[in-house]
């Protein structure tokens, strides 16, 4: 219940102080564009580290995979204002381990996830981008031991990223992001470091 | 300037939900109860006369504010390929506090040692009394006397680990209510995970504990793997509420039997047991009389009535009075049922409408509990030879309430403690 105060406290405060700076006028408008809506596309590719200890109970002898592949690509409207916001989606694996099953056979689970994420961005420094948002991941469990089963459930989650680009042309960028992937149903999410393609490819 | 304020404040923000969305975690485990002069070779275990003179409802004198004012005692067993294990149970008018103790005789005292816990918080800790010759350990061992009036347990107890230095003293009363009989029905095999009980929801090892919290019956959840073999398990999915974490996700009906004995343990550590080692340690090592088959499965449901009518036959040969029920939760289930050859003779527990219980012929009718008392149609269905069980009642003034204003011949709770103390306690 304690903890509950402090939680709501900090919420109300930093929400507060977010509402303070977001009504200063450098905040919520950039400077004026031409053509002042656009829609990007963000295409990211790279690894995945996993950090928990838990998902790989000792009992099976895990030899626990914690770095995976990450990709993932996303749609943002970029409308006369300093928030962005978009979709995103990839495929994520967020670990995998060889096991030994109680009978001394030997298996291999990964559980691997499609994020669907609503996601809002801000630029808060020149090229630089903070990226957040909520959704669902639709995970799924590869299984191999005794046959092979795959099992899927729909997990909520959000996740919650930064993105430095250098724009190569108007229209394409390329950059490097770093970002936390989290599924409710595992607990804990998996780390990201990515190289990114930006490509602005609608402006009206 | 502002954007620099800006960067900090979401490095803030993100740097603060991460560290807030790390969960509590919380336990009540079973303290440490080992006593010295308890264990020693020549404490011996209590003959039945003297576990019968302890049962009886007592007024609490001394500890009240952790147990309440009165308590019932009842002793319950459970059968070891060694021994039988004896267990008192003190069932206490405050709400969902129990106390659970072994008994032993010590040249002319009698100890009794355990522990205690409110299901409402995570509050336990140690119980241990001793009760001497001159405070009526010499009449309890006297197989000639009857139960005491006057008798007072005094003993000590703990909060957690510490060692017992609270007082706490029981004053009897009057004998255990055994008017008319109620089945006791502890939910999920004998409590709910969730409760932080000393073993998993649906698992071997709280079906032998069901009787300990004062339960008659269980009711366990029944699934099918993807092989067709029937096991206990509640929820829809693997998840972590449930299963220690490994990985497994989705529904427990996509994987085999072998692959979940072998690689899923639930939060305790148990293995999820399959219908018929439920069914074993039921018969085998309790004494419990009544099983409610929670049907969660949509499927072919042939297995489950075989299994049902096996061990029905063995309880039979045993001379054990026990009652195995499908129970029918939904329509799907019911449309299941419908195709087993003769299904109205397959003893049933319908939770659905007086209609569908007359067209099953179940056994037992079971309306959820805000219904109602539905005074009237529990006549109609106890006129028709029925008996009629209410889930799930947890809320003490409601096991109360139903208990005694409600004409029941059972009740489903998650704490079959508070429901046998109301029983019990009953004048």
């Amino acid at each position: 219940m304690q903890n509950n105060k402090y939680f709501v406290f900090l919420v109300l405060l930093v929400l507060t102080t977010i509402k303070v700076y977001s009504q200063a006028e450098d905040i919520t408008s950039p400077p004026e564009r031409e053509k002042p809506y656009a829609l990007l596309l963000f295409v990211s590719g790279g690894l995945g580290y996993f950090p928990s200890n838990q998902g790989a109970p000792d009992y099976l002898q895990p030899k626990i995979s914690r770095i995976n592949a990450v990709s993932t690509a996303r749609i943002m409207w970029k409308p006369d204002h300093r928030v962005k916001v978009g979709l995103e989606t990839g495929y994520v694996t967020f670990y995998s381990y060889k096991l030994t099953g109680e009978s001394g056979k030997q298996g291999k689970v990964s559980l691997n996830a499609v994020p669907i994420l609503l996601e809002f961005s801000v630029s808060v420094k020149k090229h630089f981008n903070l990226f957040a948002g909520p959704g669902v991941y639709i995970l799924n469990t590869n299984l191999d031991y005794e046959g092979k089963t795959i099992s899927k459930k729909v997990s909520t989650g959000w996740m919650g990223a930064a993105a430095y680009t250098w724009p190569l042309s108007k229209k394409v960028s390329i950059g490097t992001e770093a970002k936390w992937l989290y599924a409710s149903e595992t607990t804990r999410g998996v780390f990201g470091v990515q190289l990114q393609m930006v490509y602005k490819f609608l402006k009206w | 300037m502002i954007k620099d304020l800006n960067i900090k404040v979401w490095i803030a923000l993100i740097a603060m939900c991460t560290f807030l969305s790390c969960k509590k975690n919380y336990v009540a485990p079973v303290p440490d109860t080992t006593w010295q002069i308890f264990n020693t070779s020549t404490a011996k275990k209590l003959v039945t006369n003297t576990r019968n003179k302890l049962e009886g409802i007592y007024t609490i004198t001394e500890g009240s504010e952790v147990f309440g004012v009165n308590a019932a005692l009842s002793w319950s067993y459970t059968i070891t390929e060694a021994d039988t294990l004896y267990h008192l149970s003190m069932f206490c008018e405050k709400q969902v506090v129990y106390m659970i103790c072994e008994g032993k005789r010590l040249d002319s005292s009698i100890l009794l040692n355990g522990y205690w816990r409110n299901m409402l918080n995570t509050e336990t800790g140690i119980v241990r009394f001793n009760i001497t010759s001159n405070s009526g350990a010499k009449e309890l061992l006297d197989s000639t006397t009857s139960p005491l009036q006057g008798l007072t347990l005094s003993g000590s107890f703990g909060i957690g680990e510490a060692e017992p230095t609270n007082p706490v003293s029981l004053q009897y009363q009057r004998p255990l209510y055994k008017g008319s009989p109620l089945e006791i029905i502890a939910h999920r095999g004998g409590g709910r995970t969730a409760d932080l009980l000393p073993a998993s929801e649906n698992s071997a090892e709280i079906i032998k504990l069901a009787s300990r919290f004062g339960a008659t019956g269980i009711e366990i959840d029944v699934r099918l793997t993807s092989d067709g073999v029937p096991v206990l398990y509640h929820d829809g999915t693997l998840n972590e509420r449930l299963i220690q974490k490994n990985g497994l996700i989705g529904p427990i009906e996509n994987y085999s039997y072998r692959q979940l004995t072998d690689l899923v343990r639930l939060i305790k550590g148990e293995k999820i047991p399959t219908l018929r080692q439920a069914l074993d340690v039921v018969l085998y090592q309790t004494n419990l009389k009544f099983v409610w088959l929670d049907t969660k499965y949509d499927g072919n449901m042939t297995l489950q009535r075989e299994i049902l009518e096996e061990y029905q036959q063995k309880a039979i040969a045993r001379g054990r009075d026990l009652s195995i029920n499908i129970g029918i939760p939904d329509e799907m289930v019911l449309k299941n049922f419908k195709k087993l050859n003769d299904f109205r003779s397959i003893p049933s527990i319908c939770e659905l409408s007086p209609q569908d219980v007359t067209e099953t012929n179940a056994a037992i009718w079971a309306p959820r509990w805000t219904l109602g008392l539905q005074p009237e149609e529990t006549a109609r269905m106890q006129t028709a030879g029925r008996k009629v069980f209410v889930w799930t009642l947890d809320v003490p003034e409601n096991i109360n309430k139903y208990f005694n204003e409600g004409n029941f011949n059972g009740i489903l709770s998650n704490y079959p403690s508070s429901v046998a103390y109301f029983y019990y306690a009953k004048q």
